[in-house]
């Protein structure tokens, strides 16, 4: 059977109230950054104990998201699993959206963004051995191949699509291991310095991803009126399952290494410290047990609601995750001297939520939805809906309409 | 090319934070308010920890004046991804303002927290000190005497001092030391060149037995401790 694909006619009085709140919060997202950008930084709650805040950690999380659905997208375009197909293009879209918007978040996080242009000039004007400067290169053929690939499999390419795809996968693994690379490296902090950051990255990114991309696609489906195969979501589901048990493995062996000598304690730090509900709370308890045991539950996660909790669970505990690296990776005082050290230089750090900061984060989450409500409408994302149930369900109000005309089932398989 | 270093004597330290405020003065540091300096947003070239160890009455107290390290393999210069950190051929860890980005990573990167990050335009009214330094006129120059908000900062050694020294023919670490150094009112500290064995950080190094700070990060600091 093959597929085809239609926008969506965004005409109903649903679509135009989110995408009126979704662009007034887009505006909220341009004057809080005008504000920090004429105010300064000193509107945000970092400091110089924990200077990296909110915005590096919904960076690294949409990042996260962003390698996630394009290695899950690869499953219908590379793999060639036809039971993917009808989330295919949605994948490669939110991947491309949310490596976007984790790209705005490292341009209104930095001091001077007026000069993040300094960050592409390879080999010129940047030094190579920074993380940040090998991820730029990284990062911007990712955006590169993500355009082609979407386009590509917009004009239906399939074959080429499948090249372009395998070369993306790779390269969304690359990115999301260098961005761990980014923490992990950093041998004076405890809590950030491990050598399997970024593959604790990479697996906690295909968790994300593959929550979000359930999330969004059965919402999406759901609200345009599209029916969603059951066994699709199952399958999903049971695939995140595998990925969060290989996260566990991997955060488990992560504190491990840290715990067994004496030397620990950042980690004991991170544990009972007063983030210590970062780490418990989100990244082991939603990011990691919950879905784990609804997903293995034998009732519970052979149902559609079963896989959709433990994806919302994963989505928050991995933000969570990001949060728990990020704030008390850097809140741990360092050991200057054998002792008690006074004052501030020897407390924990505090990172409080200010206004200007969490607004800005959530712009840039609006920003990132309203593209992708936007793409609904203008590109051809969504499967058409089978013309047999549109015609069985009328819509009497004005709610998102389906298009059928486009419709055909053509019976015949690919390959 | 001469290596400079530093030399603080922890002996002769009375952690009276005159460094600080020299160094405050001599750079034209903002100045931050006692709610930035709760928040840790104040903005520190040189700082003075007190580390204590023990409790009343058997406790001992270290004042560890901290400087840049100046580090011969640098953690910042490694993470910089715009080369706005760079190590000069002097030893002397540099941060070039107008490349600066602003991503603070190498305040992440930094095992001495000797990076700050300025966090906002400073009012006009506390650069505009009545009372220039009093030998203002024969240094040149003020370094910085317009800050931009939203870069890092760090110590610099006075390299302005330096320069102006070499360029003058003035021995340096005798003549012309940085304003922590000629501010220290009990003469714990000492600068010079590392690589002459007859500068007065030489000999200080070679007196007694001396320590870095958190050797075991293989930083290799330019700035030396003689322990009590």
């Amino acid at each position: 059977m093959e597929l085809t694909y239609a926008p969506i006619q965004g005409k109903s009085r649903g679509y135009r109230t989110m995408l009126a709140i979704l662009i007034a919060l887009v505006v909220v997202l341009i004057t809080s950054f005008l504000v920090a950008y004429l105010m300064g930084q000193q509107v945000w709650g970092i400091n110089n104990e924990v200077i990296w805040g909110q915005l590096i950690t919904l960076d690294i999380y949409f990042i996260g998201l962003s390698a996630g659905a394009i290695i899950i997208s690869s499953l219908s375009y590379v793999f060639k699993r036809e039971e993917y197909k009808p989330i295919g293009r949605i994948a490669v879209f939110m991947g491309l959206l949310l490596m976007i918007g984790a790209m705005v978040c490292v341009l209104v996080d930095l001091g001077r963004p007026e000069k993040f242009w300094r960050l592409f000039m390879y080999f010129y004007l940047n030094n190579m051995t920074s993380l940040f400067a090998i991820n730029g290169i990284l990062y911007l053929g990712y955006i590169l191949l993500m355009l082609l690939y979407l386009w590509l499999i917009l004009e239906n390419r399939i074959r080429l699509a499948a090249i372009i795809g395998t070369i993306d996968v790779i390269w969304a693994i690359m990115v999301h291991t260098g961005t761990g690379a980014i923490f992990g490296l950093i041998a004076n902090r405890e809590i950030l310095f491990t050598p399997i950051k970024p593959f604790e990255f990479l697996t906690a990114a295909l968790t994300s991803g593959t929550s979000l991309l359930i999330l969004v696609s059965i919402v999406t489906f759901k609200f345009t009126k599209r029916a969603f195969n059951k066994g699709l979501v199952i399958s999903l589901g049971k695939l995140l399952s595998y990925i969060v048990i290989l996260l566990l493995v991997l955060v488990f062996f992560d504190k491990l290494t840290h715990m067994y000598f004496p030397s620990r304690e950042g980690t004991v730090f991170l544990f009972s410290g007063p983030y210590w509900w970062l780490f418990w709370v989100f990244q082991i308890g939603m990011g990691i047990i919950i879905p784990l045991v609804i997903l293995f539950h034998p009732r519970l996660g052979k149902t559609v609601k079963g896989v959709v909790i433990a994806a919302a669970s994963v989505v928050i505990g991995v933000l969570g995750e990001r949060a728990a690296l990020v704030i008390p990776g850097t809140a741990y005082p360092q050991p200057l001297y054998p002792g008690q050290i006074e004052g501030i230089w020897g407390a924990a750090g505090v990172f409080p939520m200010t206004p200007w900061e969490t607004l800005l984060s959530l712009g840039i989450i609006s920003l990132v939805a309203l593209l992708f409500v936007l793409g609904l409408k203008y590109l051809e994302l969504l499967p058409a809906a089978p013309s047999a149930e549109a015609v069985a369900v009328p819509q009497p109000e004005p709610s998102p309409p389906v298009t059928d005309a486009s419709t055909k089932e053509t019976g015949e398989k690919l390959d | 090319m001469a290596r400079w270093g530093m030399v603080i004597d922890m002996d002769k330290c009375v952690g009276c934070q005159a460094c600080t405020i020299a160094c405050w003065e001599e750079n034209n540091i903002p100045h931050g308010s006692p709610e930035d300096h709760k928040r840790w947003r104040e903005i520190f070239w040189n700082k003075v920890i007190t580390v204590s160890e023990g409790r009343y009455p058997t406790v001992s107290i270290e004042f560890i004046s901290m400087p840049c390290m100046h580090c011969d393999q640098p953690p910042c210069v490694t993470v910089c991804p715009a080369k706005a950190t760079y190590r000069r051929e002097d030893g002397i860890v540099m941060q070039d303002f107008r490349r600066c980005i602003g991503c603070r990573y190498c305040i992440v990167a930094c095992p001495y927290w000797a990076r700050n990050f300025n966090y906002k335009t400073q009012a006009e009214e506390e650069y505009d000190r009545p009372d220039p330094p009093p030998d203002r006129v024969s240094r040149g120059p003020w370094p910085f005497p317009h800050r931009i908000r939203g870069v890092v900062e760090k110590c610099t050694f006075c390299f302005h001092r330096i320069d102006q020294g070499i360029r003058e023919g003035k021995k340096i670490g005798v003549d012309v030391v940085p304003a922590c150094v000629e501010a220290c009112p009990t003469k714990a500290r000492a600068f010079g060149d590392l690589d002459d064995p007859d500068s007065k950080v030489s000999r200080l190094l070679a007196s007694r037995t001396s320590i870095r700070l958190r050797e075991d990060m293989g930083t290799h600091p330019k700035t030396f401790y003689l322990p009590r």
